[in-house]
């Protein structure tokens, strides 16, 4: 393998390219569907391919195939020279890539349950009995869907610098949906689990416990309210802080968007959010969804400090953006497989621990909002946040009150960053997906926080 | 590279179905695809990237004593095919028995398709893409200096795929498209817009680059110096793109059998009924044409047709894959997709085609010209998190701006809409006469009476 990559790097530089990149790969998985306790469909792929990335005249072409043979890799990396090409001609400022330290490197798994020993059997069991916990929970639930996946990659990455690398990678990931129903009242929810360890990531989130989690969620919001729209103050907990500082904050850090012109471009080193803030991305994390060690630039994952004490202090870069801030790459560039070209994305990314209980961030709100679990989340570069949430309870006089329904949060980053008055000292990691024009594993999350104001979207 | 020719893939089907029948399945199916693009990226401003994707592969469904088993590939060698057919029949063998299974799809008669597949884009060169969006991105710079094209660019596709299956269904399909789309922002005096884009897909090489340049930046502009406005409850115009993305969550997913079936969808039990204000006629139109979803049959060799939906505001029929369709004793609607960018990874999920409003006779202006206070929203915040369920959504509208006395007065920033897809639909009051294809959409503006607005 390593001889015909060589070659075909080399092939490149020959044609006249500034730089050559080759990532091929090998992907099994194992995918599976149940709904309402039936199994759609058992089903388990391979493929290969390559993606081959060319810089020449200070333009990318890139190529990507779902086919491993030496003869079309050197056909493709002429290709791309071609298309980098003709890209040039209407380039203004030519791409150019920070320097980094060559890696030669073998990366392996060692999961202690590796899935592809796991018997299909075994994992249409786990989600059946998820699926079996939710439906006997309580007679309105309506329906419940679940998906699995295993997926277990080799990778090779060949850059004309002189890096080599071989790195194994395995993720283990499930989704779980469920709906309920009363009269004309309808809930639902939604849970993700995913690891980079094994297939032991359910002997810690087991069935039972992530369905009774979902199924409790879902038939007390049969009778919850629909919130008062309106400006209020909330505590924001672990679930929901992941999605927030993910959307209104990581995207907006993305070195890519940054350059965009987002609203953060010209807030580095500046204070742009409370002092009890601070924020890492970290692709460190121990068989964290979101971890890895070198990311499709070849370049080491590390630990990124994004925010600290409310000055923004960094940004994810791959080396296209490093080189253009002057800065050293993050480890931040990710493909989601051969087909796609790597760009910036973001790892494990989260708050960090303050000092107060969850009782201390709640007991000094008099009415406000407590937010459990987010539906999903988007932000604009101009900082325009939105949150949709599937569990919420009203806070009055200091304590948790009734369950709220459907509401979302919004407002703008910067103004709601710096009313950030507290942090809790809980943490947790979410496992997720994250799409910004392709998927990618992350996680997110940290700790929970409390808000002097925040809009609340009401309900219907 | 080598392409895969009609009968090749064909015969590749037919080979991997009778395998999987020799091994013991009952029934089985092969899909085949192959996909090649072409595509040149504008990044902040300029053009810096062109890409080329090729990839082909083979999925096969195996169904043994009522349990369902898929495996691919993308390995197309005969070996490959072969082994790739085995483990589809033995994952069915290692699943459980689905007693609501009846069968694949029977062969019907094909269904025809116009303007879906232009042989000049299957030739097209990268110089040619670099022209087209070297032309959008002069249009957009060109049309005020506070504006950055920061991204978007020119694509084309070409897509063919095959389903072969042991009933007999043999159907072979090949389609193009082209795409052309810019995301702009203006900055002025530490004001920063919201994102802004435009875009114009089609099937055959007719495309306008200089006007979704022109279009994109003019938005941009336009959004410059937004204001908060107070919360209220107000007519709204919504544009394609963000009628689109609130449909998408919400009613096209009420619509689907699969909801309706699975006690998921507020539909349940209301074909007949009134649901919809009476200017409100839908299709789901697999076979309009030119349409972006349109093709000779579905992901499971299903011919495509046009189902009514909504007739001025009633609801007459839900959208049927043959699962879902074979549950309740009718026929499919031709709606079992696969999709992505690998086709042949995926079994079938039930998704609408076209889904298609009748439009009305106002125009664009004239919309704007009636209302006297009141939103005009081109896209949406969050609509993925909208209650799938219940209809229930709480987005953010933007960009949006605010309509006053007839013309459009200035941008908004910061507004919430809040409601159910159902209430939207009966509170329908006007529908443009400008009809455009975004995504699965096919409608014109439509005008909204009372939403309500969280302002701040």
């Amino acid at each position: 393998m390593k001889d015909d990559l060589v070659k075909t790097v080399d092939y490149g530089r020959k044609l006249g390219a500034d730089y050559v990149e080759i990532r091929t790969q090998r992907l099994f998985k194992t995918l599976l569907t149940t709904k309402d306790g039936r199994v759609e469909a058992a089903k388990e792929g391979t493929e290969n391919g390559a993606g081959v990335r060319v810089l020449a005249k200070g333009a990318w072409g890139f190529v990507s195939l779902g086919k491993l043979d030496p003869k079309l890799l050197l056909e493709a990396v002429g290709e791309a020279f071609k298309l980098a090409k003709a890209a040039s001609l209407e380039t203004k400022t030519p791409v150019k890539l920070v320097e980094t330290k060559t890696v030669e490197d073998k990366v392996v798994t060692k999961p202690r349950k590796d899935p592809r020993e796991v018997p299909i059997e075994e994992k249409i069991d786990a989600a059946l009995t998820m699926d079996k916990t939710i439906f006997n929970y309580d007679r309105r639930i309506k329906s419940c869907t679940i998906d699995y996946l295993d997926l277990t990659e080799t990778n090779y990455f060949i850059n004309s610098d002189g890096t080599y690398i071989q790195q194994d990678k395995l993720y283990v990931w499930s989704r779980i949906f469920s709906s309920a129903r009363e009269a004309n009242v309808f809930t639902s929810g939604r849970e993700e689990i995913g690891s980079t360890s094994g297939f032991e990531v359910f002997d810690v989130e087991t069935p039972e416990k992530v369905g009774t989690m979902i199924a409790k969620r879902i038939i007390n919001q049969l009778k919850a309210k629909a919130p008062k729209g309106g400006t209020f103050p909330a505590v924001i907990d672990t679930n929901v802080v992941g999605v927030f500082i993910h959307e209104a904050l990581g995207h907006l850090v993305e070195a890519d968007l940054t350059l965009s012109g987002s609203v953060l471009s010209d807030k580095l080193g500046k204070k742009i959010a409370s002092e009890a803030v601070t924020v890492y991305d970290d692709g460190t994390v121990e068989g964290a969804f979101g971890s890895f060690k070198y990311d499709d630039e070849g370049v080491p994952t590390q630990k990124t400090l994004l925010i600290k004490k409310g000055e923004l202090v960094g940004l994810m870069h791959n080396r296209e953006t490093a080189h253009k801030f002057n800065a050293e790459p993050t480890g931040n560039a990710r493909a989601e497989d051969f087909r796609l070209e790597p760009i910036i994305r973001m790892r494990n990314t989260y708050l960090a621990p303050g000092n107060s209980t969850l009782e201390e961030l709640i007991e000094d709100i008099d009415f406000g909002y407590y937010l459990k679990s987010f539906r999903g989340g988007q932000a604009n570069l101009d900082g325009t946040f939105q949150v949709g949430i599937q569990e919420a309870y009203e806070i009055v006089k200091g304590q948790l009150g009734v369950p709220v329904r459907n509401a979302s949060i919004s407002g703008n980053t910067l103004e709601t960053l710096h009313k950030v008055d507290a942090v809790g000292r809980d943490f947790k990691l979410w496992s997720g997906r994250c799409g910004k024009g392709q998927i990618a594993f992350i996680c997110d999350g940290g700790s929970p926080i409390r808000v002097s104001e925040v809009i609340i979207g009401g309900g219907a | 590279m080598a392409e895969l020719k009609l009968d090749e893939l064909i015969g590749f089907g037919q080979r991997a179905v009778n395998v999987a029948i020799k091994k013991g399945a009952s029934e089985a199916e092969a899909f085949l695809s192959r996909i090649s693009g072409t595509s040149v990226n504008i990044e902040r401003g300029q053009i810096v990237k062109s890409t080329k994707r090729t990839d082909q592969g083979l999925g096969i469904r195996a169904i043994y004593k009522k349990a369902v088993g898929f495996a691919y590939t993308n390995m197309l060698t005969r070996k490959n095919m072969e082994d790739t057919a085995v483990k589809a029949f033995k994952s069915a063998k290692a699943s459980k028995p689905d007693e609501n299974w009846i069968g694949l799809p029977s062969p019907r008669k094909a269904s025809e398709t116009k303007n879906t597949y232009d042989k000049q884009l299957t030739a097209i060169s990268s110089d040619e893409l670099v022209e087209t969006a070297s032309v959008m991105l002069n249009a957009a710079e060109g049309y005020d200096k506070r504006v950055l094209p920061i991204g978007g660019g020119v694509g084309t596709i070409l897509a063919s795929s095959a389903v072969v299956n042991s009933h007999g269904v043999e159907a072979y399909d090949e389609g193009t498209g082209i795409e052309c789309s810019t995301e702009t922002m203006a900055r002025e005096a530490g004001e920063v817009t919201p994102v802004c884009f435009e875009l114009n897909a089609e099937r055959v090489y007719k495309i306008d680059p200089k006007w979704v340049g022109r279009e994109a930046a003019r938005q941009a502009i336009s959004a410059l110096k937004a204001k908060k406005i107070d919360s209220g409850t107000f007519p709204i115009i919504f544009t394609q793109q963000a009628f689109h993305s609130l449909l998408y969550y919400t009613l096209i997913n009420a619509v689907k059998a699969d909801y309706i079936q699975r006690e998921r969808s507020a539909l349940k039990g209301k074909i007949g009924e009134e649901i919809a204000s009476n200017l409100v006629t839908v299709h789901d139109d697999g076979l309009l044409e030119g349409g972006l979803q349109t093709w000779k049959f579905d992901g499971e060799g299903v011919p495509s047709q046009k189902t009514l939906v909504v007739e001025k505001g009633i609801l007459r029929h839900f959208l049927y894959n043959s699962y879902t369709a074979n549950k309740i004793g009718v026929k499919s609607t031709g709606n079992a997709f696969r999709g992505g960018l690998a086709p042949y990874t995926s079994t079938p999920v039930l998704e609408a085609t076209n889904f298609t409003f009748t439009q009305g006779n106002k125009s664009p202006e004239n919309l704007i010209n009636e209302i006297d206070d009141g939103l005009i929203v081109y896209n949406l915040q969050g609509a993925h998190s909208s209650n799938p369920e219940s209809g229930e959504f709480s987005v953010v509208a933007t960009p949006a701006w605010k309509i006053e006395k007839g013309s459009i007065a200035y941008a908004v920033k910061g507004a919430m809409l809040a409601g159910t897809i159902f209430d939207v639909l009966k509170s329908v009051s006007a529908l443009g006469n400008n009809t455009r294809k975004i995504g699965r959409l096919v409608a014109p503006w439509i005008r909204i009476e009372n939403v309500k607005v969280i302002g701040s």
